[in-house]
């Protein structure tokens, strides 16, 4: 994986990567040592919507007041992070990256520290040791990164007392919109998850769902350039849920989203890249390409007919051949030899089975992110 | 965005949520009632006063009443410049010391831990700074019980006035000083509630444990009293009350002194711990 792609390490495990060559030390994001660190990182930014071209700078608008802000490389930095509760270590020297702009998860079973590496990010935890940084600050830095970071917390409620429109006004001229603007930029994120309808209900009297999407308009207050999701999804009946998933595509390329969940399907649906957790140390990450092809091996999945599994057994590339007679699931596992890549497996494959009509109903390379997450968690 | 800002937010939230909430109304209502409650006592005693003292001269009755003031104060000096001051704004006053500490922690005791009990907080610790959000917390509260409290003396006003027990301008004159004097306490009261309401994630434990401080530092005052230790009553915030209303401009802005100190010192001190909490 090079330097520019997300990467995270465990240092327990492994050493971190070699740095990229990056401009000075870290804002450190323990609250006794809070240091503004700018990342002055020219590139090009897909939410510098404002920005004069050349400039290298972009301009935070959509709501928040327009402020110049240096354009970052990485939006999220974890080095070496650790969180102990008393005795119990429930984030264990996790060190993360993750590109501006990216999709990324945060997987893992429960107990694995996802929400607490996910509340380190937001400040709403400090790390007991380590660094963390949200676009070159520590999270903690709330005026350089408000209206900059969106945070759907997972079991925060909602102040039952409010009305979802004077709430979401309230968490508005707090990210310092301008005052003509506020009204408008909570009805609009209202409308985005499609509760225009509920501004004058109150908070309490919303159902989970309905609450859940309120949520995720406060997040989403402002355009910030990096929002993390903690289960968005959760609880939520499936048409909400795809709506949700829906939101959350519709902001790709926007904004760096991290999306904590144990919807592993929706993360491989939603995500670019991901981290596993398992009690409270990473166990893999990467894009998702890398996590879910990374073993050499194919599936293919059959429609009743033909199964020419000896034929496939017998092509030269290939090591092994189990086949699921009842799922009528294929998979093929092959040498990396030099010259052989899952391409031409799968080319080589597909072509005996249609030659002996087999019908081909899919056909996937490497596991499915469920598989992968199985086999390095307990 | 300036931490003013951030705490002006803060504040004005609180206070239209404290007089928006089942318990804000019934608060405010009780209070109302304790002064409407007095009103009617004032009229009784001025009733008595007239059927017993009916003959007293004006000159007599003020010399009553500076006696009491020096009793009450401790301070001949504080007791002749109250001996002008129509009797029922000073028990108002000292009705309202006593009750503030008793009002506020009802008040204010879930401000924060409500907020930190099913994590709210989180909305706010990502927009405001944890400081910004503590003070405008005790700033709302703040407001919130100077506005009952103002409305239970200008009750009283009118009833003062309206009975002429006193002419408008000496009915407003003192009144509205006392109910100035009552705000300095006010805010080291606040102050300290909104210290022990952040310290917990129960509403009903920070609750117990407010109630709990006050006796504490009541029983400081107390003891403080009986032992000569005057030390032990200096962290009583009411036991200022004497330097509030001494004419002596040093004494006066030495109780202020030391009241406003104490409500900066438990707010700053609030503020460190809830910078450093993890929510």
């Amino acid at each position: 994986m090079s330097a520019d792609e997300v990467t995270a390490t465990n240092e327990a495990s492994a050493p971190p990567p070699a740095p990229a060559p990056e401009p000075p030390a870290p804002a450190p994001a323990k609250a006794d040592a809070p240091a503004p660190m700018p990342m002055p990182m020219p590139m090009s930014n897909p939410y510098a919507k404002d920005a004069p071209e050349g400039t290298g700078e972009i301009f935070i608008a959509e709501g928040a007041k327009k402020r110049k802000k240096k354009p970052v490389e990485v939006a999220i930095r974890l080095t070496k992070v650790t969180k102990r509760f008393g005795p119990k270590t429930a984030v264990d020297g996790v060190t993360l990256k993750v590109k501006a702009g990216q999709v990324y998860g945060l997987i893992g079973p429960n107990g694995a520290g996802k929400t607490t590496t996910f509340s380190m990010m937001a400040g709403f935890l400090q790390p007991t040791e380590g660094v963390v940084e949200v676009l070159g600050y520590a999270p903690n830095q709330v005026d350089e990164l408000r209206s900059r970071i969106g945070v759907l917390p997972q079991d925060a409620l909602l102040p039952g007392a409010d009305k979802v429109g004077e709430f979401l006004i309230h968490m508005a001229r707090l990210q310092d919109i301008p005052a003509d603007r506020v009204e408008d930029s909570a009805r609009e994120v209202l409308a985005e998850v499609d509760g225009r309808d509920w501004w004058n209900v109150k908070c309490g009297s919303l159902s989970h769902g309905m609450a859940k999407r309120v949520q995720l308009a406060q997040a989403l207050i402002g355009d910030p350039e990096v929002v993390l999701l903690d289960e968005p999804t959760a609880g939520l009946d499936p048409r909400v849920a795809y709506e949700v998933r829906q939101l959350i595509k519709s902001r790709k390329g926007r904004c760096t989203l991290i999306v904590s969940s144990h919807n592993l399907q929706e993360l491989e649906e939603l995500c670019d890249g991901a981290a596993i957790l398992d009690r409270g140390r990473l166990v893999a990450s990467g894009s998702m390409t890398e996590l879910t092809a990374s073993s050499a091996e194919i599936r293919i999945k059959l429609s009743p007919g033909p199964a020419p599994i000896p034929l496939v057994r017998d092509l030269p590339m290939v090591k092994r051949v189990d086949f699921d007679d009842e799922k009528r699931e294929l998979v093929v596992y092959f040498e990396r030899a030099a010259g052989v890549d899952a391409e031409q497996v799968i080319g080589a494959v597909l072509w005996v089975l249609l030659q002996n009509q087999a019908r081909i109903a899919a056909v996937s390379k490497g596991r499915g992110l469920e598989q992968r997450v199985m086999e390095l968690t307990d | 965005m300036s931490p003013l800002s951030e705490i002006r937010f803060v504040a004005q939230r609180e206070l239209g949520k404290s007089f928006r909430s089942a318990k804000g109304i019934v608060l405010l209502v009780l209070s109302l009632l304790g002064g409407t409650a007095a009103s009617l006592l004032l009229v009784k005693v001025q009733q008595l006063k007239r059927e017993k003292m009916p003959n007293i001269d004006p000159e007599s009755l003020r010399s009553i009443r500076e006696d009491a003031a020096t009793q009450i104060f401790g301070d001949p000096a504080t007791g002749k410049s109250l001996a002008d001051a129509p009797e029922v704004l000073i028990a108002v006053f000292l009705l309202t010391i006593w009750i503030t500490p008793l009002v506020i922690s009802l008040l204010s005791f879930d401000s924060v831990a409500g907020d930190l009990q099913h994590k709210a907080v989180r909305y706010w610790t990502l927009r405001t700074r944890r400081a910004s959000y503590f003070i405008g917390k005790w700033a709302g509260v703040f407001a919130t019980i100077s506005t009952m409290t103002f409305a239970v003396h200008a009750l009283i006003w009118v009833v003062c006035i309206a009975r002429g027990e006193a002419p408008a301008a000496t009915a407003l004159g003192w009144g509205i000083r006392f109910w100035l004097l009552t705000l300095p306490m006010s805010a080291a009261w606040c102050g300290i509630a909104t210290l022990v309401s952040s310290l917990f994630k129960s509403p009903i434990i920070a609750l117990l444990v407010t109630f709990a401080t006050f006796f504490v530092l009541f029983m400081f005052w107390l003891i403080g009293g009986v032992t000569h230790a005057n030390a032990l009553m200096y962290v009583y915030p009411n036991f200022y009350e004497d330097m509030l209303v001494n004419p002596r401009l040093d004494r006066l802005m030495t109780g202020l002194a030391c009241c406003l100190g104490m409500a900066a010192l438990y707010i700053a001190g609030g503020s460190y711990l809830f910078t450093k909490k993890d929510v």
